[in-house]
């Protein structure tokens, strides 16, 4: 499990300060603090506030439209917040003068559609960012690439082209290549909601595994399952607003407010 | 086939040439020329006597069009990635540009080019290229160009954008994740069009007659004005020429679509 269970102190601190982040003072590995947004009129995020501790995973669920993919695309400014601040370990990724480039080879992100590059073998999808991006030698990427794709399960693929794979593979070769930068923090966006539902467990299994590793992960999901077994926090989010959050035990079974045992219901209704 | 429709077909595909085709035509009403027949064998010897004439003019058409298209290439693609990704004054001006070029037939282009620009000569070294040379290659090179950005700009816009931030997502610059990403994908999506532009352009080089260069076709009008009966057998041999061109050079780039083809196609 992460760094946080085996940690009673930081447990018991998450615990505690679950529903009042500000005065929290070890859970800042990731913090959002106060993000907001605008598609022009339209207000997407609300004053969005929650923190992460390293090795922490947490979990965004929400109806659609709720913000959670363009909370998740914040962090690493693939979208814009217009205000509130971001913080990674220490380091402002809000700010103005932040070279996005830079913050982007230390925040992995998987895709609900993949977006693998169509044109190049598993391998060389997992090796271009260490080639370019990190300016490892040709050997040196491949290799880092291979290790990826063997933790992924995907070792005897390494040359298959994106159309060869399944739809799962495909999302292992997504986690590999985000894995192969060697992240602080995964950013995952709806990693399973493209999979036909036979496929969505071997890209769990592979997300479970990297739990285990102690990973920091910031996930987007409907698996509720999956976030029951693994989050330290939930962040129920309705129209751009953090409605709830807390330990899943608690968000799931004993949701404190309304809206969030309403949509609980909804999201059960369909298991 | 008769004359008159031989020459009607010729007329209709280069309407620069009408000039010279009535002079052909006039040579052989005024001759009272019977309907032509396709195995008058003193007209193929004619043919075959004066091959070495057609074949340099066919030389000029080579190097014309491998010159346009290589300049229109070097200078359509840029031009088709800013008009993909570009954006504000960079954007507009490419676009008028290529509107501009798209729009005036190329005939005026060449005229303008050779007779109010003035190219001047070349020298290469080994070669010479002459003023008129100079202002085909850049006037049939830069309206290819105009006509090949719009091929790069449609096979650019098509690659997925999600592709190409999962390239940001890692860290590359918007100017390594269109050469990484974008590129090398929307190149093999441009071979189609690619083939339908180096076609056009081998058969467009025939306009440079207006600027005094006698590549394939101003050569067949000198021969079927010394020898009128001999028209259609210098058009066939011509077209001959035409078609190996174009085949060979469409079936290359088929080959060339079908090695760099992504296995298994191109859905990620």
């Amino acid at each position: 499990m992460s760094d946080a269970d085996s940690n009673p102190d930081a447990d018991a601190n998450a615990d505690a300060d679950a529903n009042d982040a500000a005065e929290s003072g070890d859970r800042d590995y990731l913090r959002v603090a106060d993000i907001s947004k605008w598609y022009g009129d339209e207000q997407v995020l609300d004053d969005v506030s929650f923190e992460m501790d390293r090795g922490d995973v947490t979990v965004l669920i929400g109806p659609s439209g709720s913000g959670k993919s363009t909370m998740l695309r914040c962090v690493n400014r693939l979208a814009e917040a217009q205000e509130g601040e971001i913080f990674l370990d220490g380091e402002e990724v809000t700010a103005p003068d932040v070279d996005v480039d830079e913050l982007r080879r230390e925040v992995g992100m998987v895709f609900q559609d993949f977006n693998l590059f169509a044109h190049l073998t598993a391998l060389d999808n997992v090796a271009l960012g260490p080639r370019r991006v990190l300016d490892l030698s040709e050997a040196e990427a491949d290799e880092r690439a291979h290790a990826q794709l063997e933790r992924v399960g995907l070792a005897d693929q390494t040359d298959s082209y994106p159309a060869e794979l399944s739809g799962g593979q495909k999302q292992r070769v997504g986690i590999a290549r985000a894995l192969a930068m060697e992240p602080k923090l995964m950013l995952f966006d709806e990693p399973t909601s493209a999979l036909d539902p036979e496929l969505i467990g071997e890209v769990l299994e592979v997300m479970h595994d990297l739990v285990a590793d102690g990973m920091t992960m910031l996930v987007v999901t409907h698996e509720m399952s999956f976030a029951r077994a693994v989050a330290d926090e939930i962040v129920f989010l309705d129209e751009g607003r953090v409605v709830e959050r807390g330990p899943p035990e608690q968000l799931f079974d004993n949701p404190e407010k309304e809206r969030t045992a309403r949509f609980l219901d909804r999201i059960a209704s369909h298991d | 086939m008769s004359a008159t429709s031989t020459l009607a077909l010729v007329a209709a595909d280069s309407p620069a040439s009408v000039g010279a085709v009535a002079t052909a035509l006039t040579a052989l009403v005024d001759g009272g020329a019977a309907p032509l027949q396709i195995g008058e064998l003193e007209d193929w010897a004619f043919v075959f006597r004066n091959a070495d004439y057609l074949i340099g003019g066919a030389l000029m058409t080579v190097g014309l069009t491998v010159a346009s298209i290589l300049l229109g290439f070097l200078v359509g693609f840029p031009a088709g990635a800013v008009e993909t990704y570009g954006e504000g004054l960079p954007k507009r001006l490419v676009e008028s540009v290529g509107v501009v070029l798209r729009g005036t037939p190329i005939v005026v282009i060449l005229v303008f080019m050779y007779f109010v620009l003035g190219v001047p000569s070349i020298d290469l070294g080994v070669v010479t290229l002459s003023g008129a040379v100079m202002s085909g290659i850049l006037g049939l090179g830069l309206r290819s160009a105009a006509y090949q950005s719009q091929i790069f700009r449609a096979t650019l816009g098509s690659v997925d954008d999600g592709q190409l931030e999962a390239a940001r997502a890692v860290g590359m610059s918007q100017l390594e994740a269109i050469r990484h990403v974008a590129v090398p994908q929307a190149l093999r999506r441009s071979v189609p069009g690619f083939q339908n532009e180096f076609t056009i352009v081998l058969k467009d080089t025939s306009i440079v007659f207006a600027i005094g260069l006698a590549e394939l076709l101003t050569r067949s009008y000198d021969l079927f004005v010394e020898r009128t009966t001999a028209v259609l057998e210098v058009i066939i041999f011509i077209s001959a020429i035409y078609f190996v061109l174009t085949f060979t050079t469409n079936r290359a780039l088929d080959y060339l679509g079908e090695y760099y083809a992504i296995p298994g196609g191109e859905s990620a």
